[in-house]
């Protein structure tokens, strides 16, 4: 027999102690490697976040919001120049406009109601049939908000209403279209009897519905989107943008884009970021990684104590057979190695148990965790409510998004894992051990005979 | 041969110097049974650490067949220790939860006899001593305290050692058992040419040596 099979034969002598060592080692490795995965999987979710959120720079000419405000729109050859700064990876550009029964036979979907009323009043002009003649009137009908746009697809930055574009029907005009063509948001094709490849007319021009979509939200769905350069052309307003956003290759030359693209447009334009609102959406998940590696260090520490102190109660309970041993032959080393194979041993099995453990609740933990961190950061209105009204378009993916980009973390256990697993454990024993074979160093043979 | 000269062992406490040994000189000729008879305390058990290199004197010089081991450093006493040195307590000291076999394989492993030839020299030694094969297997708690020290004196037999040291080793036995062991120990040792030590109380057993030595106080009072 070898010091290894003793080693390991001897982790066996005290069946209970072994039994209630290995339990406690092993809920402390299973803590620590659910803490790991949570770690790993909310670490992914930020990069993934910092890689798809936030990393956008909103454009609007100066003192201008949608249909509020005042002042000229943008250009083309001004955006030009921010297409050109390094990082920008594409600019989405839009023009949006108003159709009302002067200028299209389109019928707004949506009921004035008296809010609409309200706004009409104070904005001191008035859309619809019923009203001519200058003021407001009961019969205030909205008008219907058409988007010129280079990116049909994405409402964030294609009106005010936001929201997830989903095809019902029909298809998507290019980017580059020049055609007239439009996609109709489906309660305004409800309203008129629209379908794909009916026509209506805008600007005393017959427009071709090529697509439905639904938006998910009212506002959007009562809304008409079309190609940039068409509107351009039929409004009258040849090279004008009234907003665009500018998708940046990371979150971190945000602030630099920003700053650039100030610079090359000058007093022109007001130039906004979402940076700050992305860095509110992962807060609570840094949190939540921060949180996992302490848990993590404290499971690590807390597995080595208990196999030191076991470790340091074994040998003293063994001191009269560390004297034999030593005095029959065996070196330091080989005692040591011989106590170090018993707290392997005992760390190994632990693992196994920890192992198991940690693939089992590492998603659960992983999901409490951001669970409790979630409804404890997410107030009402905290994000898209208006704290970040000024990032235009960006905005208006948070409030929905942020919680929906918590709940979809999925921690999963792979190899790497497990055998981070089993590498902490042979550093918990060896570790735990140490000071152990110190004392183990300590004893003389001689105290045997004095023991006698 | 085992020559002692001028041995010394002072152990300090505070300002309190105690000379557990002081000056003792003797020589055992090789492959004699000597005795050391004394009062608890009188330095005894001691003097057995020192002639078997479990401790250093802090004086003196102890020769074991020539070679002088109060000079070896620690990694050249643990070498000598297990090859040249054989060790019989009075608690036997076996390891709870080896084999009587395994128990007696031990001291070979750690002198690198190989495998083959130590469990020959087990089994050997076990069958000298009077132990069944059945008996070799068991593991010391489900032996007697006689059959314990028969695998206690076939351990220290194991590596042919030139000196067996035994500490009061029918201190824990019955007086017939007591007597078994010491001419068990007495007649293996003739068979194998190695020179014997042993501490006891019984002044019987200690009239049966070829030599007894008397200490007080740390001191030989006479031969």
């Amino acid at each position: 027999m070898n010091v290894v099979t003793r080693g390991v034969r001897n982790a066996f002598r005290n069946q209970i102690r072994t039994f209630s060592i290995i339990v406690i080692l092993g809920l402390s490795i299973g803590l620590s490697l659910a803490m790991l995965v949570a770690h790993q999987a909310v670490g992914q979710k930020i990069t993934d976040i910092k890689g798809s959120v936030g990393n956008t720079v909103s454009i609007s000419p100066a003192g201008v919001r949608g249909f509020e405000g005042g002042g000229n729109p943008l250009t083309d050859a001004q955006l030009a120049k921010v297409k050109t700064l390094a990082h920008v990876t594409s600019v989405s550009e839009s023009l949006e406009d108003r159709l009302t029964t002067s200028n299209s036979n389109l019928q707004s979907a949506i009921n004035a109601g008296s809010l609409g009323q309200r706004f009409a009043q104070n904005s001191g002009v008035s859309f619809g049939g019923g009203g001519q003649g200058g003021g407001t009137t009961q019969t205030f009908t909205p008008p219907v908000t058409l988007v010129g746009t280079t990116t049909p697809t994405d409402l964030s930055a294609t009106g005010p209403g936001g929201g997830t574009f989903r095809l019902k029907s029909g298809a998507i005009f290019s980017s580059t279209s020049t055609d007239n063509v439009a996609l109709l948001g489906s309660s305004l094709a409800s309203k008129n009897n629209l379908k794909v490849g009916s026509t209506f007319t805008a600007y005393g021009t017959s427009i071709k519905v090529v697509g439905i979509f639904d938006a998910g939200n009212t506002f959007s769905n009562d809304q008409v989107i079309m190609p940039l350069a068409t509107v351009q052309m039929l409004s009258g307003q040849a090279g004008d943008i009234t907003s665009a956003t500018v998708n940046v290759d990371s979150i971190t030359n945000v602030d630099s884009i920003t700053s650039a693209a100030e610079k090359v447009l000058g007093s022109a334009a007001d130039v906004t970021n979402a940076a700050a609102t992305a860095q509110q959406t992962v807060a609570p998940l840094q949190n939540i990684q921060t949180i996992s590696l302490y848990s993590l260090i404290g499971a690590v520490i807390a597995g080595a104590v208990i196999i030191l102190l076991t470790m340091i109660m074994i040998v003293r309970e063994r001191r009269r057979e560390i004297g034999v041993l030593k005095a029959i032959g065996a070196s330091n080393a080989k005692v040591m190695f011989q106590f170090m194979t018993e707290a392997v041993t005992l760390t190994v099995l632990g693992a196994v148990i920890g192992i198991a453990l940690g693939v089992a609740a590492g998603n659960p933990i992983t999901k409490l965790l951001v669970n409790n961190s979630s409804s404890t950061t997410t107030a009402p209105g905290s994000f898209g409510g208006g704290v970040v009204r000024a990032a235009g378009a960006a905005r208006r993916s948070f409030g929905g998004g942020f919680r929906n980009s918590l709940s979809s973390i999925h921690a999963s256990v792979g190899w790497s894992i497990i055998l981070y697993g089993f590498a902490a454990a042979i550093i918990i024993a060896v570790v735990g051990s140490a000071i152990a074979s110190f004392f183990i160093a300590k004893v003389r043979p001689a105290e045997v005979m004095r023991a006698e | 041969m085992l020559k002692v000269q001028g041995l010394k062992k002072i152990f300090q406490a505070g300002d309190l110097k105690v000379a557990a040994v002081n000056g003792v000189s003797f020589t055992v000729p090789e492959g004699q049974f000597a005795s050391i008879v004394g009062r608890s305390g009188s330095g005894k058990s001691t003097l057995l650490s020192l002639l078997g290199a479990l401790d250093k004197p802090t004086e003196g010089s102890i020769e074991i067949d020539g070679n002088d081991i109060s000079r070896m450093r620690d990694h050249e006493l643990i070498k000598y220790r297990c090859q040249k040195i054989g060790f019989v307590f009075q608690g036997y000291n076996l390891v709870p939860n080896l084999t009587a076999l395994e128990n007696v394989l031990l001291p070979m492993e750690f002198a690198k006899v190989p495998k083959k030839q130590r469990l020959e020299r087990a089994k050997q030694l076990l069958d000298q001593v009077g132990l069944s094969d059945d008996k070799q297997q068991r593991k010391p708690g489900r032996l007697s305290g006689g059959e314990q020290q028969r695998v206690a004196i076939a351990r220290a037999l194991a590596n042919k050692p030139k000196l067996i040291l035994a500490d009061e080793p029918t201190g824990n036995l019955d007086s017939q058992t007591g007597k078994m062991i010491f001419d068990l120990l007495h007649g293996l040792a003739k068979s194998e040419n190695t020179t014997i030590v042993t501490v006891t109380h019984d002044l019987e057993i200690a009239g049966k040596t070829d030599k007894t030595f008397r200490l007080k106080d740390g001191e030989f009072k006479d031969k």
